[in-house]
């Protein structure tokens, strides 16, 4: 797992309830803007449809190495904040580090314990939502579309 | 100014909150859909109750019991003779949702803020992150008023089969069966899709204004009484997915135009959607 993500997650298993809600927000708040250059591609092909609020997902490939950039409502500020989690603790890394992150990501950094489990399944959406978004790109590459997956809407 | 609504006072202003914010005789309330909002900030003064970590049993699925109620209650500052104002976001759903509980354990004096979470925070109103104690209360359980408010699905059964009104509030996908779960809430989805038969589809958020706010009794009266063909004396059953946009339907029809018996069905379609032999009806 990459090192990013790994201390996110341990400064989460570490906060308390509090600490942790307030943690959620401060991700939630400093989530990157788009760049204007996908913020024209904010249409449903790039639209997590597992989840309550419009969650965009754009997901690039420079050889191994992923980047992901990612919009949400900061009206929903539970679902922006996973999002931000995501995008900070994934950037970069490889491919192969991408798809190994598990479901079970969302207990690791104690989100049940502050939403219930009702609310975090859709959270779970976000996540294979990215990891298959991974391997679409990662498929076109190998055969030999170097187009990225943001061009093709 | 056209007509008033029928009984005015249980809808408030922003204004009337930020005059009784500091009134001991008050309790303002945040209830969201994201449990996170009140944390990022909210009026000064509220308390948060969340329908789901404070009003559902964590076992099973029904409301908590009076005694625990009571508990949340008291550990609120709220009396049995406060008045509670509930707001929260998307126009108010949960904020009705938890009114509607509040009024199932037969608390006395509820309100709603007109327009919510949203239209404080574009009017640009106080906002803090600071999380008030009050002193405890002495809460007394009461009757409730269940049998007024509430169904299960025998009677939604006998109410379909004996053609009474049945109202569904969900999107109009929903409705025809198209969509088996409101559109992107698939995690409370059903196995089948369709309306209950009988029911006429009046989507929830017709009752609703752009900024959160409620329609006016001619626009109210124009939908459910013109289009709908319904009488304040009906005996109306209100369904959605799992009964909280329908608890902003009963509250409509209940407070602003002042039915006498309108019912929340709060299995609804996540309940008659996964029964098996039910009757079902799809399309329009």
């Amino acid at each position: 797992m990459p090192n990013t993500l790994d201390s996110i997650i341990a400064e989460l298993a570490d906060a308390d309830r509090q600490e942790r809600i307030e943690l959620l927000i401060d991700f939630a708040k400093n989530l990157p803007p788009l760049p204007d250059r996908l913020a024209e591609f904010k249409d449903a092909a790039h639209r997590v449809e597992e989840c309550q609020s419009p969650v965009f997902l754009f997901v690039e490939l420079e050889g191994e190495q992923v980047t992901i950039h990612a919009d949400a409502p900061i009206e929903a500020p539970t679902v922006r904040g996973f999002v931000a989690i995501l995008v900070e603790g994934l950037n970069g890394a490889q491919v192969e580090d991408v798809l190994k992150v598990r479901d079970s990501l969302i207990e690791q950094i104690g989100l049940p314990e502050i939403l219930g489990m009702l609310r975090v399944r859709g959270l779970t959406g976000v996540l294979r939502r990215l990891k298959a978004e991974v391997t679409r790109a990662a498929i076109a590459r190998s055969m030999g579309d170097s187009a990225p997956s943001t061009g093709s809407a | 100014m056209g007509a008033p609504y029928v009984h005015p006072e249980v809808l408030v202003s922003a204004d009337w909150v930020e005059q009784h914010r500091d009134d001991p005789k008050v309790r303002i309330v945040e209830s969201d859909e994201d449990v996170l909002l009140y944390d990022m900030g909210h009026i000064p003064g509220a308390v948060k109750i969340d329908w789901q970590g404070d009003l559902q049993d964590q076992l099973v699925r029904d409301y908590i019991n009076a005694e625990k109620f009571a508990e949340i209650c008291a550990r609120s500052g709220i009396a049995n003779d406060t008045t509670v104002v509930f707001y929260g976001d998307k126009s108010n759903w949960w904020a009705c949702y938890a009114f509607w509980a509040f009024k199932l354990f037969g608390h006395a004096d509820c309100r709603i803020m007109n327009g919510g979470r949203q239209l404080w925070v574009d009017e640009k109103r106080p906002l803090t992150r600071e999380v008030p104690s009050y002193p405890r209360t002495q809460y007394t359980p009461s009757e409730g008023h269940e049998e007024r408010i509430r169904v299960f699905r025998d009677t939604v059964l006998e109410h379909s089969t004996s053609g009474k009104p049945l109202l569904d509030v969900r999107s109009t996908k929903e409705f025809t069966g198209e969509r088996t779960h409101m559109e992107d809430y698939p995690q409370e989805g059903s196995l089948r899709g369709g309306h209950i038969p009988g029911a006429v589809s009046v989507p929830w958020n017709r009752a609703v204004n752009a900024d959160g706010t409620f329609k006016s009794v001619e626009e109210l009266k124009a939908i459910y009484e013109g289009e709908v063909g319904l009488k304040p004396g009906d005996n109306i059953i209100a369904y959605c997915r799992i009964g909280e946009r329908s608890s902003l339907t009963w509250f409509v029809l209940t407070y602003l135009l002042g039915y006498a018996q309108v019912r929340n069905y709060d299995g609804s379609w996540c309940e008659w959607g996964n029964l098996v032999r039910v009757p079902i009806a799809k399309g329009n």
